[in-house]
């Protein structure tokens, strides 16, 4: 059906904005873990989108399109040293390693990951009422 | 006055039209969920002008052979499938990605309206036409 293919693709989008928001939640949660699991300060994640042919129109159409997050980067930066010698994790210098995030940063990246969302849920809405206004016909 | 025509091309042309429309429909949706994927160039969807070209080109109609015949005239507008074609970035800001979702939302009422027209006429025809066989009742 038609009205619904175009109804997957948003939803790919409205999925992949939300992994992108979580990471973002994740960030800001950790904006300040000195310790990890896997040891070091907590690393910024961010999504990486890529457009996905639909399933089952592959062979039809080929320029409609979703997307999905296919990785989360660990950003390879240096971490930001900031001097406190009395935190448990501190080095021998005095030095603590904390994550390498901007909160500032973190925040534009929220809004914006709102607002694809909400253009996404817009789409679907659309959609909708076209296939409402089709069925009106036979009614 | 004129005669009403009820099995008219126009039937056919608002059928296409629809058609046409939710297809442009998809390709917007297309545009607007890959807005921040990097390197996606912006899909366009045209088929104005095409329609245009099929609705002029009549191709004739079928003989009648009787006054009271219906005239049919086969049409090429069923031929008409549009084309897409990719625009790349040109106001990129790093990620060679020329959506501006803005724009898009724009064509996606634009697109949205002119469907609901074309399905609202289509309807009035259907009633019409059921107002004729039930003899205006």
């Amino acid at each position: 059906m038609d009205i619904f293919t175009s109804m997957d693709v948003s939803a790919s989008a409205l999925k992949a904005q939300r992994i992108r928001l979580n990471t973002i939640s994740s960030n800001l949660a950790n904006v300040e873990t000195t310790s990890t699991p896997e040891g070091g300060p907590y690393k910024k994640k961010s999504v990486y989108f890529q457009s996905k042919p639909i399933p089952f129109r592959e062979a039809l159409d080929r320029s409609i399109q979703g997307v999905e997050v296919t990785k989360i980067i660990e950003d390879t930066s240096e971490p930001k040293k900031v001097y406190d010698p009395s935190h448990p994790d501190a080095a021998e210098d005095g030095y603590v390693e904390m994550p390498n995030i901007s909160v500032l940063k973190e925040m534009v990246d929220m809004m914006s990951a709102t607002r694809a969302y909400e253009a996404n849920t817009t789409v679907i809405k659309s959609a909708k009422r076209m296939a409402l206004k089709a069925l009106e016909i036979g009614r | 006055m004129k005669p009403l025509e009820p099995f008219d091309s126009n039937m056919q042309l608002l059928q296409k039209v629809m058609d046409l429309r939710s297809t442009k429909q998809r390709i917007i949706a297309t545009n607007i969920a890959n807005a921040e994927t990097p390197g996606y160039a912006r899909k366009v969807f045209e088929f104005e002008t095409q329609l245009q070209q099929a609705l002029a080109a009549n191709p004739g109609k079928l003989e009648t052979t009787h006054s009271r015949h219906i005239p049919f005239s086969p049409s090429t507008i069923h031929s008409v499938s549009g084309n897409v074609h990719e625009i790349k970035g040109t106001e990129v800001i790093g990620d060679e990605n020329g959506v501006s979702v803005d724009m898009e939302m724009i064509d996606l009422s634009e697109n949205q309206l002119l469907y609901e027209t074309a399905a609202q006429l289509l309807k009035k025809k259907f009633a019409l036409l059921k107002y004729m066989v039930s003899e205006g009742k």
